[in-house]
């Protein structure tokens, strides 16, 4: 028989509790979750729809950070998505450096 | 019971066997978990009813971590959204998520996915695929991409009493291998993402392999490196097959050997500054983690790191550190994580090994004439000699069934062959550490470690030539 105290106790019955707790949640999150649709990446690998990316994508691509990538998002928001890739020289932060410099990584669903 | 955590873990194992072998529905084992666990928590006057319903509870709680690592595949795992008969082309977005290793101009990692996409249809997934990528390519663990190529299940077993490599991967969560033709089909994202920690631990990893390889010579910084950092890649087949032929090839993977040996130097090094003995305590176990990072985390390094960390907790509760059971905490800590190690060669060895010495050792010593064990100059090799024996009687079966091969040679292989393995790799972490802090202390080192890893070779040609020194078996 187990000699143990009855803080050991408390201690051993918590950590099975949680493991057991842990592995029913576990479970339920494998059974129960589907997987989710995205913005697909383009054919041409790498490039990345403007229109469906999100921020974190965004952020990807080499010369737009946190607060390009966020008012790429409202300036899509607002004008219910980019008709051309040239609307996000209108984008401010995006000058016509930059905007040679970017273009490359995104193409517009057709 | 004396040592409760032995209990456990034998009955925590037990549970992970017999879920492997009999199908038992997920539910009805959470429900008798469940029971037991109401059973433990219910005061009780006699402490029988609390040990056997803990016994139960643990037996349940191994087999349901096996049915949930092996059983329960998530609705959005990446094996479950690819058909691989049609070997069309899939695009996969995700981390790097162990070190790569460049070998015979192909780069292969393990990737960690977050989404697939076949067709036009991109959906969210989760779980690990192998990568085999053609031509050497400088990635890093934690760097995210975007990677164009076919997927294929693993091979299976060719024979029935041959290793498989479809059940090496399997036991890993690797249910797919993706192979990526041309460095076009890559597309780099983000490179810092990944646990920061083991970032540290690789990024130290390579400056450390790159001071062996700058002072020393290919075969010498190969051996080393094995012995020291873990990576196997470098060393040449022959010397690989020669340390198999003569049974000592525990000493170029790191283990409880190599941990030791680490630990002892990170212990000395601390009380050099006269720190106080809880910090140094703290450093000593973060030191060790980060050393565990280092070597890639194998399972032996794991289970001596764990059994470091135990005995370090002892010293500082001042509880009297016992074997048996910091060997038992490294197993369920093990087994927790992926309970699919039980069935790996690796963990197997690992754990047998030291058991086998902790067990057999006082036993085989017992036998011994006090005449000769307590004569100074004899004492020293037999009981190297005694240590020897005790983990090759627990090993020899393990190996003849996995690796066919049967080496009566072993048990006088490491008796030379251990100490100039604890020379090597003090000598080389004398490299290492001067290579980076002091360049110019590297060149006293580097000799030593020549003439070592040669004697080392030499010693073991030696061995291996002497008439019944290794069987192969059918």
């Amino acid at each position: 028989m187990f000699t143990l105290t009855n803080q050991e106790r408390q201690v051993v019955a918590f950590l099975a509790a949680m493991a057991l707790v842990g592995l029913g949640a576990d479970f339920l999150i494998k059974k129960y979750i589907p997987a989710k649709s995205l913005a697909p990446f383009t054919q041409d690998l790498g490039k990345i729809d403007l229109n469906r990316a999100d921020k974190q994508l965004l952020m990807a691509v080499p010369g737009i950070g946190e607060k390009l990538a966020g008012r790429i998002i409202a300036y899509r928001q607002k004008q219910s998505g980019f008709q051309a890739l040239e609307e996000l020289k209108s984008i401010q932060g995006i000058t016509e450096y930059r905007y040679e410099k970017i273009k490359g990584a995104f193409f517009l669903r057709q | 019971m004396k040592r409760p955590l032995v209990s456990l873990a034998i009955v925590f194992s037990l549970g992970i066997l017999v879920a492997s072998r009999i199908k038992i529905p997920f539910m009805g084992l959470y429900f008798l978990a469940a029971l037991f666990l109401a059973l433990i928590l219910f005061p009780a006057k006699t402490g029988c009813r609390f040990s056997l319903s803990l016994l139960g509870l643990c037996f349940c709680l191994g087999a349901l971590f096996l049915k949930n690592a092996q059983g329960l595949l998530p609705q959005n795992h990446i094996s479950r959204m690819i058909y691989y008969k049609n070997s069309q082309l899939y695009l996969i977005r995700g981390m790097v998520s162990s070190e790569p290793e460049v070998k015979n101009n192909k780069t292969s990692f393990f990737f960690k996915t977050q989404s697939v996409q076949s067709a036009n249809l991109n959906r969210s997934c989760r779980g690990d695929i192998l990568v085999y990528l053609k031509g050497g390519s400088k990635l890093h663990y934690g760097e995210e991409l975007i990677l164009r190529g076919n997927l294929r299940r693993p091979f299976a077993r060719a024979g029935p009493r041959q290793m498989s490599y479809r059940d090496y991967l399997y036991r890993r969560n690797v249910y797919f291998i993706m192979r990526v033709e041309n460095s076009a089909d890559m597309f780099r994202l983000n490179r810092n993402k990944g646990f920061i920690l083991k970032r540290l631990a690789l990024w130290l990893k390579h400056k450390m392999e790159e001071a062996l390889f700058r002072y020393a010579s290919p075969l010498t910084a190969a051996i080393s490196a094995a012995m020291i950092l873990g990576e196997k890649t470098n060393i040449p087949w022959f010397v690989n097959d020669a340390m198999m032929k003569s049974g000592t090839l525990h000493i170029l993977v790191v283990s409880g050997f190599n941990v030791g040996i680490i630990s002892f130097i990170i212990v000395l090094f601390l009380k050099l500054f006269r720190l106080p003995r809880q910090l140094r305590f703290w450093l000593t176990v973060f030191l060790l983690v980060v050393y565990c990072l280092i070597t890639g985390a194998s399972t032996p390094c794991v289970r001596a790191t764990v059994m470091s960390v135990v005995f370090l907790f002892s010293f500082l509760l001042k509880r009297e550190p016992d074997i048996y059971s910091s060997l038992s905490a490294a197993a369920l800590f093990i087994l927790v994580i992926n309970p699919m190690q039980l069935f790996d060669i690796g963990f197997q060895l690992s754990f047998v090994s030291v058991l086998a010495i902790v067990y057999l050792y006082p036993k085989l010593k017992a036998r011994c004439p006090a005449a000769i064990t307590k004569v100074k100059p004899w004492q020293g090799i037999i009981n190297g000699g005694l240590v020897s024996l005790s983990a090759w009687l627990g090993t020899a079966g393990f190996i003849a069934c996995y690796f066919k091969i049967f080496s009566p040679v072993t048990v006088l292989a490491n008796l030379f062959i251990v100490p100039i393995a604890t020379l090597i790799t003090l000598c080389g972490l004398s490299l290492i550490v001067a290579g980076l802090v002091l360049p110019g202390l590297a060149y006293l080192f580097a000799p030593v470690c020549e003439l070592l890893v040669s004697a080392l070779v030499a010693v073991n040609t030696l061995l291996i030539k002497l008439p019944g020194a290794y069987l192969r078996l059918p």
